[in-house]
């Protein structure tokens, strides 16, 4: 099973980067022929292009909430999903994405995408490199999370 | 009339928010929107490279990373005084505007003209792209996102990446054209050339001939009447890439024109209690608060500023479309805040036209496209995202390390007209107090016109664009909240 996992978000955003964080993290956890690590900084449209022809995309990304805890990792289908990257005043939502490229005929969209949102109580504004303290200690239950999604699928990983 | 003043806790939560403030009889007083305004850029820059600025500011912007590369690299040009050949000048205008075909085009057909093609009456759950879809037929949607993906793929062919271009460097680019590269851009473009006529064909049929949506386009709610700001060519035509920054007056006459190296003498920037955003208005006139007129010194940009800050398009085809728009909506200039639309789609035909002037021009597969540095200094660049004029400006140490950066961005030049634009819009649906979800419609589209880049609105929901309403009467208390997408 072809899987692509994304780290998605701004390195240079602060706590908005923590997707790429966690990715470039896994990239020392995992080595297997059919995963893909990648990090991207949009969405909408082009994220929907990035994980065209995958089986199964985890996407890694904060997740604004108004209720739950700053910094909490949780794991979401993408057909519940209330929060995402990749809504701003010009694209699409993921979701719009996959229902736009699904009425054209698209064949190509993975079967199964799964988010694992980092909680964030506000939207970083201020350019920084660093993550906050509390969402720094979400990066390595982000990562567990995600070895944990993908052992599911591929009993042969071996895992560092 | 009551003095209000807006709770500055307010001023960073959310994205779209806007408060309205009504009169003791119910009608609009005052409305602000804010946006949250990205903070330390200049010390995020301090010391750091300068050649690495067109990647680093790429990245401030989801939205349009091609136009602050460029930006960010002209300024380094002036700032290592060096000047490109002028094969590497037209390989980063053919970039260019390979991201205005796909820029444009997500936005007429994505997010401005659901409003029209589906109709601005249309339920919010049918107002959007699908819709489109639905009325215009799935081929056409097949179209929109085969030409949508021309424009990236051109920009990745000369820019290494899509969405984040390595090319650009002071004094040229990185990497030429080979002739296989050459012949697949040619292609594309002569695609995207009847892309763009069949989208003018479109938006005469949906919206200019349907009289209803021509008295939208000039009814009051949306008339601002602002001095309109845009890059020239020498012949006074719209260019993106580079020429001088034109400003006219709001009978499209030239107030002032000047080199980027001189913006600070012309803009000058207003502050807000309510807001970290500043608003930037000509020095000439003088800041006179948030109205429109020739004694108010803001001004707008983007599709419809450049279009009335210039007299005419540089390609054939669109300098037709560029005087079809004056003759249809009564001359110079027009102020109707809804035709930022329909010159979008004259800027993407422009942009087409352009782009095969460029592919086909010999010199753009020469090897010749970069040209030594100077010495570090000062430099500011400017280009036109396709939003309106954005301006980088760096100053450099004698390592070319950064000591002082500063940039205005497109939305940000826009803010003060947006900001009236959305008030205007309140003011033409709340009457006596009467608050209803309507006016969510009528005051998004007061400001999705200009397509603005609300920099970090990117942890939002999906379905749409997220807006909140904060309605208050005029003891300042709350009174109605509307919402859609949060």
């Amino acid at each position: 099973m072809k899987t692509i996992i994304l780290g998605v978000g701004n390195q240079i955003l602060g706590d908005d980067g923590v997707g790429v964080h966690v990715a470039n993290e896994l990239k020392k956890h995992i080595q297997h022929p059919d995963i893909t690590i990648d990090e991207a900084i949009t969405g909408g449209m082009n994220l929907l292009d990035l994980i065209l022809n995958y089986d199964k995309a985890i996407i890694i990304d904060a997740v604004k909430t108004d209720t739950e805890e700053n910094g909490k990792v949780k794991r979401i289908l993408l057909s519940d999903f209330s929060t995402m990257h990749s809504c701003n005043p010009h694209d699409v939502s993921l979701i719009e994405a996959i229902e736009i490229a699904k009425k054209m005929g698209e064949t190509r969209i993975p079967k199964e995408i799964i988010i694992i949102g980092i909680m964030m109580r506000q939207i970083p504004c201020e350019f920084r490199e660093k993550l906050s303290k509390n969402i720094a200690t979400a990066v390595p239950k982000a990562v567990k999370m995600t070895l944990i999604e993908i052992k599911k699928d591929l009993k042969d990983l071996k895992s560092r | 009339m009551k003095t209000v003043t807006i709770d500055p806790i307010t001023r960073l939560e959310g994205h779209g928010k806007i408060s309205i403030f009504l009169n003791d009889k119910g009608d609009v007083e005052n409305a602000y929107l804010q946006i949250p305004e990205l903070r330390g850029f200049e010390r995020f820059s301090q010391g750091r490279r300068a050649e690495d600025m067109p990647q680093i500011t790429s990245r401030i912007c989801g939205v349009c990373p091609v136009a602050h590369h460029f930006a960010a690299t002209k300024a380094l040009d002036a700032a290592f005084n060096v000047d490109p050949p002028s094969a590497a000048k037209k390989l980063r205008e053919l970039m260019y505007m390979g991201y205005f075909i796909y820029d444009h085009t997500l936005h007429f057909y994505y997010l401005g003209g659901p409003d029209f093609v589906v109709g601005p009456d249309a339920p919010p759950a049918k107002r959007n792209v699908i819709g489109v879809i639905e009325k215009a037929g799935v081929e056409i949607g097949k179209e929109v996102i085969k030409h949508r993906a021309y424009g990236q793929r051109i920009t990745a062919i000369l820019g290494g990446k899509a969405t984040h271009p390595v090319c650009g460097l002071p004094g040229g680019v990185s990497k030429g054209l080979n002739k296989d590269e050459v012949q697949d851009i040619k292609k594309m473009v002569d695609s995207c050339i009847e892309f763009a006529k069949f989208s003018l064909k479109l938006f005469d049929d949906i919206v200019l001939k349907n009289k209803n949506y021509v008295d939208l386009i000039l009814s009051d709610p949306y008339t601002l009447k602002t001095y309109n700001m845009g890059l020239v060519d020498k012949n006074n035509k719209v260019n993106f890439y580079d020429g001088k920054i034109r400003v006219t007056d709001q009978q499209g006459k030239e107030k002032v024109k000047f080199d980027v190296k001189d913006y600070y003498k012309n803009i000058a920037e207003h502050v807000e209690e309510w807001t970290y955003i500043k608003f930037p208005y000509l020095k000439i006139v003088g800041w006179k608060g948030f109205q429109d007129g020739k004694d108010s010194g803001i001004y707008r940009v983007g599709p419809l500023g450049r279009l009335n800050a210039a007299e005419g398009m540089a390609t054939p085809l669109a300098d037709k479309e560029y005087k079809r728009f004056y003759e249809t909506l009564g001359g110079k200039a027009v102020n109707s805040t809804l035709a930022f639309h329909w010159a979008r789609l004259i800027e993407l035909l422009y942009a087409t036209e352009r782009a095969k002037e460029l592919i086909n021009d010999p010199e753009i597969t020469s090897q010749k496209i970069r040209n030594p540095v100077g010495k570090p200094g000062e430099g500011m660049g400017v280009t036109e995202a396709a939003r309106g004029t954005l301006i980088h400006h760096y100053k450099l140490d004698k390592n070319g390390l950064i000591e002082k950066a500063n940039l205005i961005v497109a939305t940000t030049n826009n803010a003060g007209a947006i900001n009236m634009s959305v008030r205007d819009a309140a003011k033409g649906v709340i009457k006596k107090g009467n608050v209803d979800n309507s006016i969510l419609n009528m005051v998004e589209m007061a400001f999705r016109a200009y397509d603005p880049c609300f920099a970090c609105a990117t942890h939002a929901l999906p379905g749409g664009m997220p807006l909140e309403i904060k309605v208050y009467d005029c003891n300042k208390k709350l009174y109605k909240t509307l919402r859609q997408n949060l």
